[in-house]
């Protein structure tokens, strides 16, 4: 007994299908065409706005040959450093709200949640208040001090600082997923055989929480290496990310080709570093284990 | 067995735990003695995880003593006593292989890598895990019985004084339990360590322990060998708690004789004279449900009731009758598959000394 033609038709692979279809929508024109339109605009001839001329590796060539890798280096370096103290952190504070807090955890939680509901850009004017010459601590200092300082602002710590607290929730909530995945019996049990704490983060912990520091690492690396408004705001002109370098190639400049083909190569090294982190930790394997 | 029976290697003593007002352990003193193997039994709500996990040191107490090999051992944290226990969900770690899940204990303690895996071997082979086929497997891909054996192993390498078990068995199926227990109480004879067994079926205990307490709402019943517990329960609870008995509900008139409340009906019947009981106490009077006979025409028994039979259940080599005394009062009776009986109507009886009268 064959079923009939129409039946295959609406079958549970079609439904599926069907379901799928406004995501594939939204990625097709939201996410892919976009990004084949900036490489394909990289390929063209400088200062033009015209899609249909000869392809060039014009573009690329005038990259190579000024100091953009500065930019480069320095976006990456404050996205390293930013991991690294989020890392340093955090990781204390997601074991509190996993582990210990229970309850009381919740309430920071949605504490910091709160803090997202104001847009960053407001948030770092808030600190430029904070740190401005005669702001909120110089004023403060002065004032009952009788301390005088300089501003705060405008230099690489206050740049971090920024990027440290803008993309701290995006560190923490993947970091306290990850520790909430770790049995309580498994870690009572490391203990039980004899183990010191330290042993039991070194060897139990902090490798079945891996998980979440792979999330929380990467979703930071990757916010944070795009970063721009931390580096114009708190930072002045002290540095130059690359975020803004693009940036100013499509307003300043009016140079689209070039400030695209930055945009391509950009795109490509991240997802260079982001694949090389991921094949180092098998994210599959770790969150795959079961635990029980 | 008598041989260990007399030196305590693990002295209770008036232990207590209060969680704000609710005692989960009140006052319980008790020893565990070198080599045998101890189980602390009760239903759940019982106090028996808490009383373990104070024993095991992640619980305080609120007040009394433990004392280890004569050693106060109150203030000692879990990685300290030389003591370990296996977990109720086993807690193997899922990021290790077997045999790093069996060395664990070892690693902790610097012992050197080949000397580390020669125990690690020699510890599965004892528990009839192949070491080449399991050494390193994965323990996330080990059935329920090899993770249990694995989690024994890891248990044994770290050479505890005494071993403690929170139930591992509960989750097992039933067939396969019946082989670990056996094989939990070869691996306790072998080893002669000492083993602190928790659970919640006074069957299981029998089947393993040297010595069983049974513990109900926090506070120790009756401690005692299976057969002690088996042969005189102290009370009505933990002789319901051995299984399917019958309590009958009496109240005591002249030295050996007694009235049966059987819901609504009152029948005088008779009872072993000891212990002697002042007149209109109420006891519970224990009759196993092998200790039950349908009588003949014309049989007598020190006691006997006619008897409406509801039910029948094969247990294989006997068979099992609910059978109806009054309205809303019935009673179990256990005959072997031979004396079955056709009849719905009949008259059962029982001898005196074959029920014992018991406090409630």
């Amino acid at each position: 007994m064959s079923m009939p033609p129409w039946k295959k038709f609406f079958g549970p692979g079609f439904i599926g299908m069907l379901s799928s279809t406004p995501f594939m929508l939204l990625m097709l024109f939201g996410f892919v065409a976009p990004l084949l339109c900036v490489v394909w605009f990289g390929l063209m001839p400088p200062k033009t706005f015209d899609i249909l001329q000869t392809p060039t590796l014009e573009n690329y060539r005038t990259i190579l040959g000024q100091t953009y890798f500065k930019s480069i280096l320095w976006s990456l370096a404050l996205a390293v450093i930013t991991v690294a103290i989020l890392l340093i952190v955090c990781y204390p504070l997601a074991f509190a709200i996993a582990k210990i807090f229970r309850g009381g955890g919740y309430f920071i939680t949605y504490a910091i949640v709160t803090s997202l509901f104001v847009s960053e850009n407001i948030r770092l004017f808030g600190w430029v208040i904070g740190f401005m010459k005669n702001g909120v601590v110089g004023g403060t200092l002065a004032k009952y001090f009788d301390i005088q300082i300089d501003s705060l602002l405008y230099n690489i710590p206050a740049i971090i600082l920024g990027m440290v607290y803008v993309y701290l929730p995006f560190m923490l909530f993947p970091l306290v997923l990850g520790i909430k995945m770790i049995p309580d019996p498994v870690r009572e049990a490391a203990f039980d055989l004899g183990a010191s704490r330290w042993q039991v983060f070194r060897k139990i912990d902090l490798p079945l929480s891996m998980p979440g520091v792979m999330i929380g690492s990467l979703l930071v690396f990757v916010l944070s290496i795009g970063a721009i408004s931390e580096a114009k705001i708190l930072g002045g002109q002290k540095v130059v990310t690359i975020a803004s370098d693009i940036e100013s190639e499509f307003t300043y400049a009016q140079n689209w080709p070039l400030g695209s083909a930055l945009s391509t190569l950009f795109i490509a090294l991240t997802t260079i570093v982001v694949f090389f982190a991921l094949s180092r930790f098998d994210l599959e394997k770790l969150l795959g284990k079961k635990t029980s | 067995m008598e041989s260990s029976a007399s030196i305590p290697i693990l002295k209770v003593s008036n232990i207590t735990k209060r969680f704000d007002k609710f005692t989960a352990v009140n006052d319980v003193s008790f020893d565990i003695h070198d080599g045998e193997f101890f189980t602390l039994v009760g239903p759940s709500g019982s106090g028996k995880t808490t009383l373990l996990r104070m024993l095991v040191g992640m619980e305080k107490p609120t007040s009394g003593d433990l004392s280890l090999r004569g050693k106060r051992i109150n203030e000692l944290s879990p990685n300290k006593r030389p003591t370990c226990m296996v977990f109720q969900s086993l807690a193997l770690f899922p990021h290790m292989t077997v045999g790093k899940n069996v060395e664990f204990p070892l690693t902790i303690r610097g012992v050197n890598d080949s000397d580390r895996r020669t125990r690690a071997m020699e510890l599965l082979t004892l528990l009839h895990l192949n070491p080449t086929r399991y050494y390193n497997k994965n323990v996330t891909q080990c059935s329920g019985g090899e993770r249990q054996r694995v989690a024994l192993a890891r248990a044994l390498a770290y050479d505890p004084d005494i071993l403690f078990f929170d139930e591992p068995l509960s989750a097992i199926d039933a067939q396969l339990r019946k082989v670990l227990q056996k094989e939990l109480k070869d691996i306790q004879r072998r080893t002669k360590k000492t083993f602190c067994y928790v659970t919640h079926s006074l069957e299981e205990a029998m089947v393993m322990s040297d010595r069983v307490a049974i513990l109900r709402s926090g506070m120790i019943e009756q401690i005692g060998s299976p057969d002690e517990i088996y042969s005189s329960p102290k009370n009505a609870f933990v002789a319901e708690f051995m299984g399917e008995v019958n309590l009958l509900s009496i109240t005591t008139d002249e030295p050996g004789r007694a009235t049966w409340a059987a819901n609504l009906n009152r029948m005088p019947i008779h009872i072993p004279v000891a212990p002697l009981l002042e007149a209109g106490t109420t006891r519970k009077l224990l009759i196993r449900p092998e200790s039950l006979r349908f009588l003949a025409p014309g049989e007598t028994a020190g006691n006997s009731v006619p008897v409406r039979i509801l039910n029948e259940f094969s247990l294989g080599s006997r068979i099992q009758y609910h059978v109806e005394v009054a309205p809303g009062c019935s009673l179990t009776v256990e005959r072997l598959r031979e004396e079955r009986t056709n009849s719905t109507d009949a008259t059962l009886g029982w001898e005196i000394q074959d029920s014992q009268v018991l406090e409630s």
